[in-house]
């Protein structure tokens, strides 16, 4: 095994491959930056160029994007409050109130550590868990999918932030979250529910333009408002002094890194659940850090934790590879895309995987590491320069940011009714923001509500109600459980605490 | 400062425009000049695969060499895309289309939102042949279809909803054989192959094509058919042979009738002739093209050019059925 693993790695290093991988890193950081233009999409773009290519090269230079996007993401949703990626609407919520504060050097020093270290774990992750990644997928069928994704929802609560209404505020937010979901037609009876005779709408409402929506346009208003650039007045030269400082204080929190890197990669296994998911996971549990009230508080208002979890996320990199290498089953739509190079390539993915080509695989692990590794290192030479993005004048900003608005969410699909989403959830945010809602919950339950509803009813179907009484069912219950009551346990533990002192 | 942004706003500008394909002109000749195709599929999926595979090959067939893009107008099952190449898209020959077989039952059953008449496109043909089949899973005690028809335990099967008519194929079996199974509806096909490796279920309805991976791994068994056929599971038996009466023959041929045009092309009606028949001349040079066989093979597809004639029939078949029986059709298959 130890010899495949550094065939693998010889794989990688080959100046062809090297080549490609470069190449691919390249595209991979254009598409991050740029809102609305996803992995998938990309990658589906790129297959036709992969015909004449060895296995190892064309994985190079396929995954070697895909391995970035999230990373060069994170830099948008950073700097300009737009998600340069679906997956990374979470990095928002922190990572741009430290660039108003001029913290942009530090926002990015810290989400591009944390990136770095959370895809070097999922890929150590994939690498161990090859001997017993069939039983460990196997192991999880649709109830215990379910009883995940409930697990998922209860992060609502920290998501909600602190304060004295904040929870009742988080779940109306969560409801209106659930609504929005139900759009389109159902998948068990195909019946039509809020479609409102528009065709469009069947699919449900798309994700990309809501995201853009709810999240950039209420920042652009705001940056309107202020009529100052996005850092606002701030003393020279300390925008990009704090580089490292971010970095260190990756490395400060350490463990927490490596917890928010284990969510990603629970995430990334479990087939369907998407990144989009992971990194709001992984910031609501940075939230949870929070020793004190004030600390509590900070969160949302650009605390360095609240960006490290999310740029952490990327060990679902890693994680989303296992169901796909092990049973040709893909977990999201750009693993599918990347299934289709498999057979390309000649390669049926399967249990072949782990014995004919464990060098392959293993070379799957590398590439993920050196993509990122690449990414991280060069983006640390142009940070600087990127953070003085955040002092060019807000009127000329505001027409750059619209028309990437505009643009990312125009591209995926082709459609006029994506601007009119992106637009009419532009102004439901911005309703938000003015009134106090925590933005967070929504997008929660609008990723997971569907799927909350979809393996409910296939757990219902299959085992009629017996599923209730799975060991491991209840196991994950109870977590879940834990997780409601954590919060108020935490709360009055904090207040005893404040009492004594 | 300036420097930074216009910079900036050139390179993501110059990208943007790399990816957000533009308008085709109209012009009376393909030297030059640009063929979309448009797809009622986001990217990845076997009508979106195909696509680029025949994107990739027809030029060579068209005189004038023109280039062929192609865009990904996913939502309603491929009905936007139907619509737009139907009212919207001009009939000029340089925008075709590809959408969902089955979108024939949605005119039938007079499905929300049609606005398209099928007979009415200019027909190029069908790229493919899709049959369906029924498989189980081999730790099972089913050898053959007797076994299922014998057997007294509930059999779960996957399927993706009420439109998918591959995936609905058993529930005729279900219903008119009275075969003892249940259906269990999943997000896509890949959670079912999933759901099928832990089994949660034993097995599905699909199409030959998709299913074929986890067949060739042992996975699975195919034990039925539909009338439509491909290479390799000739020896099959077929629904229809076994069902008793006129009437559950006729239903069940209903289903399996646009198998035959498994990958639909067509052009927005009222395209000139002309054109018409450049495209479809090489269509059909392009099916039988080495190169593209060999790329299709690699995508674990096969292409075969089904002419435009054959489609009219089929439509024709399933278009003039009389009431009574579309009315027993829409118990089974949703739009």
């Amino acid at each position: 095994m130890f010899d495949a693993f550094i065939e693998g790695l010889f794989m990688v290093l080959q100046w062809k491959a090297l080549l490609y991988l470069c190449i691919g890193v390249l595209l991979g950081y254009a598409v991050g930056i740029l809102p609305g233009l996803g992995g998938g999409t990309t990658l589906a773009l790129m297959l036709p160029f992969i015909y004449k290519m060895t296995p190892g090269e064309a994985f190079a230079f396929l995954l070697g994007m895909h391995s970035v996007v999230q990373t060069a993401g994170d830099i948008t949703s950073i700097l300009f409050g737009i998600p340069g990626e679906a997956t990374t609407v979470a990095m928002i919520v922190d990572g741009y109130p430290m660039s108003k504060k001029g913290e942009a050097g530090r926002a990015l020093g810290a989400g591009l550590s944390a990136s770095l270290i959370g895809v070097i774990i999922g890929a150590v992750v994939l690498l161990f868990s090859v001997p017993i990644v069939r039983p460990l997928v196997l192991s999880l069928g649709s109830p215990e999918m379910l009883m995940v994704i409930l697990l998922g929802l209860t992060c609502i609560s920290s998501l909600s932030g602190k304060g004295k209404r904040a929870l009742l505020l988080g779940l109306l937010s969560a409801g209106f979250g659930f609504l929005c979901s139900m759009v389109g037609q159902d998948r068990q009876a195909g019946i039509l529910r809020f479609t409102f005779g528009l065709l469009y709408l069947w699919n449900g409402l798309p994700l990309v333009p809501v995201m853009v929506g709810f999240f950039a346009l209420p920042e652009i208003i705001d940056l309107a408002i202020r009529g100052t650039s996005i850092a606002g007045k701030i003393p020279d030269g300390t925008l990009t002094k704090g580089v490292w400082d971010g970095v260190k204080d990756t490395f400060n929190n350490f463990w927490m890194t490596v917890r928010c890197s284990l969510i990603g990669v629970v995430i990334g296994i479990l087939p369907g659940i998407g990144g989009g998911v992971a990194q709001w996971l992984a910031y609501a549990h940075a939230t949870q850090s929070a020793k004190t009230k004030e600390e509590a508080a900070g969160f949302g208002k650009g605390d360095v934790r609240g960006v490290i979890g999310p740029g952490a996320s990327t060990g679902k990199e890693g994680g989303a590879l296992i169901p796909t290498v092990a049973f040709g089953i893909p977990g999201s739509s750009a693993m599918a895309i990347l299934m289709g190079a498999f057979f390309i390539l000649g390669i049926i993915p399967g249990p072949d995987m782990l014995t004919k080509y464990l060098p392959l695989t293993f070379s799957m692990v590398w590439i993920l590491v050196i993509a990122n590794i690449i990414t991280v290192a060069s983006s640390f030479f142009m940070i600087g320069h990127m953070a003085k993005l955040t002092l060019v004048r807000g009127h000329i900003m505001i027409a750059f940011i619209l028309l990437l608005c505009f643009i990312g969410s125009y591209c995926e699909n082709n459609h006029i009714g994506d601007v009119v989403v992106m637009l009419l959830f532009g102004w439901i945010g911005y309703l938000m923001v003015v009134y106090d809602f925590p933005r967070a919950p929504f997008i929660l339950a609008f990723i997971l509500g569907k799927m909350a509803e979809t393996y409910y009813y296939i757990s219902t179907t299959r085992y009629g109600f017996d599923w209730i009484y799975r060991p491991k069912v209840i196991a994950i219950f109870g977590l879940v459980i834990l997780a409601v009551l954590y919060p108020f346990i935490q709360n009055k533990l904090k207040f005893r605490k404040g009492a004594n002192a | 400062m300036k420097r930074y942004v216009v910079l900036v706003s050139a390179v993501l500008l110059f990208l943007s425009l790399l990816v957000c394909p533009g308008s085709v002109s109209a012009a009376p000749y393909y030297e030059g000049k640009i063929i979309t195709i448009v797809v009622g599929y986001g990217p990845g999926g076997g009508y979106d695969r195909i696509a680029r595979i025949v994107a990739k090959h027809l030029p060579k067939h068209i005189p004038g060499k023109p280039t062929i893009l192609v865009q990904n107008m996913p939502g309603a099952d491929s009905m936007i895309a139907a619509n737009y190449l139907y009212n919207i898209a001009k009939p000029d020959g340089f925008t075709i289309g590809a959408f969902n077989r089955g979108l024939v039952f949605a005119q039938l059953l007079k499905a929300d939102g049609v606005k398209f008449d099928l007979t009415k496109y200019a027909w190029i043909g069908s790229a493919a042949i899709e049959s369906s089949v029924l498989v189980l899973r081999t730790d099972l005690p089913y050898k053959t279809i007797d076994d299922v028809a014998k057997t007294k335990s509930t059999i779960m099967l996957g399927c993706t909803g009420p439109a998918d008519s591959s995936g609905q194929f058993p529930l005729f079996q279900k219903e008119l054989l009275g075969y003892n199974f249940k259906f269990v509806t999943y997000p896509s096909s890949a959670d079912i192959m999933l759901a099928v490796e832990r089994k949660e279920v034993d097995g599905r309805g699909a199409t030959y094509s998709s299913v074929k991976p986890l067949i060739d791994r042992g996975v699975v068994r195919p034990l039925i058919r539909g009338r439509v056929v491909e290479p390799g599971i000739e020896n099959l038996p077929i629904d229809e042979d076994l069902a008793k009466d006129k009437k559950a023959k006729t239903l069940m041929a209903m289903r399996s009738a646009p198998d035959r045009i498994g990958r639909p092309y067509v052009a927005p009606p009222r395209t000139p002739a002309a054109a018409m028949k450049i495209l479809t001349e090489a269509f059909a040079k392009a099916a039988k093209d080495p190169a593209l066989q060999e790329d299709a093979a690699k995508n674990k597809m096969a292409v075969e050019y089904v002419p435009a004639g054959e489609v009219q029939k089929v439509l024709q078949y399933i278009l003039n059925q009389p009431p009574d029986m579309v009315k027993e059709f829409a118990k089974y298959i949703k739009f």
